[in-house]
């Protein structure tokens, strides 16, 4: 009987897996932008095996309340039942396998396959089952048959994730300091709550080069240079290509970007809130935000000075100073799916708030001016890099390589700092691999790299 | 239109001859200004905006009948497009820019525009229905379709009309394209 544990037809060997990228010289393999196969291994040992985001508690208010997410190309529904606990069910009826529900969100009292009527509770339970004592003749056992749970719910500041493997360690651990630190950047101005409407669009690209992409501070200027001619952001402000700082932690976590230089947080950190904000607003700082020193509560002492992009492996993005989130969605190996997460700060005064979504808006999102050149040029390196030749090809992460060292900081936070450079991307591509070669969870465990140290 | 009818609100112009020359006005201008947007003439498309205008697409959802209140966002909300006349003038400054990637080379665009319907006249503001299809091709193998409905208001002046609110309600939830990098 198929339990969902077997493995595919996988003509990868680990060792083929694992030579697709070369962490020592910087060189990808471009098919792992266009293999067919190795995108089937990635929703088996990446997505299914790993922490998905799911949603955040300020969507599912109430009983009842749904919110459809994918875990890979599974589609899933969370939903908050009657204990009020979320439950991650996979939205495949047992017994056709219909899904249950076709709406992206809203509010259920218990979920009813359309196909026959079978009836699920809030929390997968098989409920009702039309005919089962004349039809079934009282022959079904409904406790066998109750909608498939993810194997582990968990959530770190209000934000749930899913897993479909028992074998996974905790959230807490999967995130490790460099991930709770990248959800900590989204809650380092108090509790938070989704802004309703999440932007939606299929990029014709593989789903690894929009997450390349967010580490990547080299092609701000030249991508997003009409969003600059055009005067809507002053792209030169923002890039700080001489203070920049990564963070790299377990599974491949990791965080990209600006980094406010430690003798000025030393300095920042002496200031009340109010002198923050004017010396931030005074046009004297490089830094344009300056976080408040409270927020090194959830961000450590090193990760509160990062002014870049977390991404929480596989596909999680956390942008625009931590007020929107980015999940990217595989949809085969040339297509996916981002969608957009506003976040607002509960008690942010209506003028910050509206601020905040104007900002998203027009920044991100199919129409953003900057996301729009984003979207063209990951879809023509995906597709330009995909043809027989073409795919033979390696990819050049280069950048740095061997030039910079990873500091030891504050409460044992490790960061590499200095130019703009390609650390983030090497250790998500490396992580990759590892993921991808490892058949189980206990062998990842075994054959994972720590976060590197030294030079690198 | 007379000056008089052009101070007064009311539902239609009185008679069917008055109601046959603005239903013309406004279909003429409405094809006019899409021509504009097809031959890439943004500049000249952006002397068709009044200064107040509110250009918003909001995010559509696929609800249950239950639910329907709740397809799209609100005002306020998040949007794909939630414009005054300073961003659209941002967005034609991108798209004249020469390294505004995602149009040069130039997509060749189609706004084809139906079903229209004035759905009111007051004082100098006339609400305009109309059902649309953007057909977008770009590069060599590249198609992008949207289709939906506008709500646009009209405002006379100048001899003429100006694009005081553009509304868009597309009918598709998730965007099918890699970006919205042309004006509706």
């Amino acid at each position: 009987m198929a339990d969902g544990t077997q493995s595919i037809e996988a003509p990868w060997e680990a060792d083929a897996i694992r030579a697709l990228f070369d962490s020592k010289t910087g060189w990808l393999d471009r098919r792992v932008h266009s293999d067919a196969v190795l995108y089937q291994l990635e929703l088996e040992r990446i997505f299914a095996r790993g922490w998905n985001f799911m949603c955040h508690e300020s969507q599912l208010p109430n009983v009842g309340d749904y919110f459809i997410n994918y875990i890979g190309e599974d589609q899933v529904i969370c939903v908050r039942d009657d204990e009020g606990q979320i439950n991650v069910l996979l939205n495949t009826c047992r017994h056709r396998g219909n899904a249950l529900c076709r709406a992206e969100q809203g509010r259920a009292k218990s979920f009813v396959c359309s196909y026959h009527g079978w009836n699920y509770a809030l929390d997968g339970r098989l409920i009702g089952v039309p005919g089962q004592s004349t039809y079934y003749r009282g022959d079904l056992d409904r406790s066998r048959l109750g909608l498939v749970k993810a194997a582990k719910v968990e959530s770190y500041l209000g934000f749930y994730f899913a897993t479909m493997s028992s074998d996974a360690p905790s959230l807490h651990d999967y995130l490790g300091d460099v991930g709770r630190t990248g959800l900590g950047m989204v809650c380092a101005n108090g509790e938070v709550e989704v802004v309703d409407g999440i932007q939606k669009n299929i990029i014709d690209c593989n789903w690894k080069i929009a997450v390349d992409n967010l580490f990547d501070w080299y092609h701000v200027m030249y991508s997003h240079a009409s969003a600059g001619s055009a005067g809507f952001i002053d792209l030169a402000s923002i890039v700080h290509p001489k203070n920049q700082m990564v963070m790299l932690g377990d599974y491949g976590q990791a965080i990209g970007g600006p980094g406010v230089p430690k003798a000025m947080q030393d300095k920042i950190d002496l200031m009340s809130d109010e002198e923050r904000l004017a010396y931030a607003r005074s046009g004297q700082s490089e830094f344009p935000r300056l976080r408040s020193p409270k927020a090194a509560d959830l961000m450590g002492p090193e990760g509160v000075r990062s002014m870049g992009h977390p991404n929480l492996f596989p596909n999680v993005w956390i942008t625009l100073d931590g007020f929107q989130i980015c999940l990217r969605l595989p949809r085969g190996p040339s297509h996916t799916e981002l969608w957009w997460f506003t976040i607002v700060p509960k008690e942010a005064p209506p003028p910050f708030r509206q601020a905040i979504i104007r900002q998203a808006n027009h920044v991100f999102g199919p129409a953003g001016l900057l996301e729009q050149d984003d979207g063209e040029n990951w879809s023509q390196s995906t597709r330009a890099a995909a043809g027989f030749s073409s795919r033979k090809v390696g990819a050049a992460l280069l950048m740095g390589l061997g030039r910079d060292e990873v500091a030891v900081g504050g409460n044992g936070q490790t960061s590499i700092e200095g130019y703009v450079g390609e650390h983030a991307q090497r250790w998500f591509y490396r992580s990759w691999t590892e993921w991808l070669a490892a058949r189980d969870w206990a062998e990842l465990e075994a054959t994972r790299s720590p976060p590197p140290t030294g030079v690198v | 239109m007379s000056a008089a009818a052009g101070t007064k609100t009311r539902a239609k112009p009185a008679s069917a001859a008055e109601r046959a020359v603005l239903q013309y006005e406004v279909e003429q201008f409405l094809y006019a200004e899409a021509a504009l947007l097809d031959a890439r003439n943004y500049r000249e498309w952006l002397g068709l905006i009044a200064d107040d205008i509110h250009y918003w697409m909001p995010i559509r959802r696929t609800v249950t009948l239950s639910d329907i209140d709740r397809e799209f966002t609100k005002p306020g909300d998040m949007a794909y497009f939630d414009d005054d006349r300073t961003m659209l003038e941002m967005r034609v400054k991108k798209l004249e820019a020469r390294s505004a990637w995602s149009e040069d080379p130039p997509s060749r665009s189609r706004h084809f525009v139906s079903n229209v319907r004035i759905l009111s006249v007051a004082g100098d503001e006339i609400t305009v229905e109309v059902s649309f299809h953007l057909y977008r091709t770009r590069l060599n193998s590249e198609v992008s379709s949207w289709v939906g409905r506008r709500l646009d208001v009209l405002r006379r002046a100048d001899g003429g009309f100006r694009l005081a609110r553009r509304h868009i309600f597309l009918d598709q939830t998730v965007i099918p394209t890699t970006n919205m990098s042309t004006l509706f």
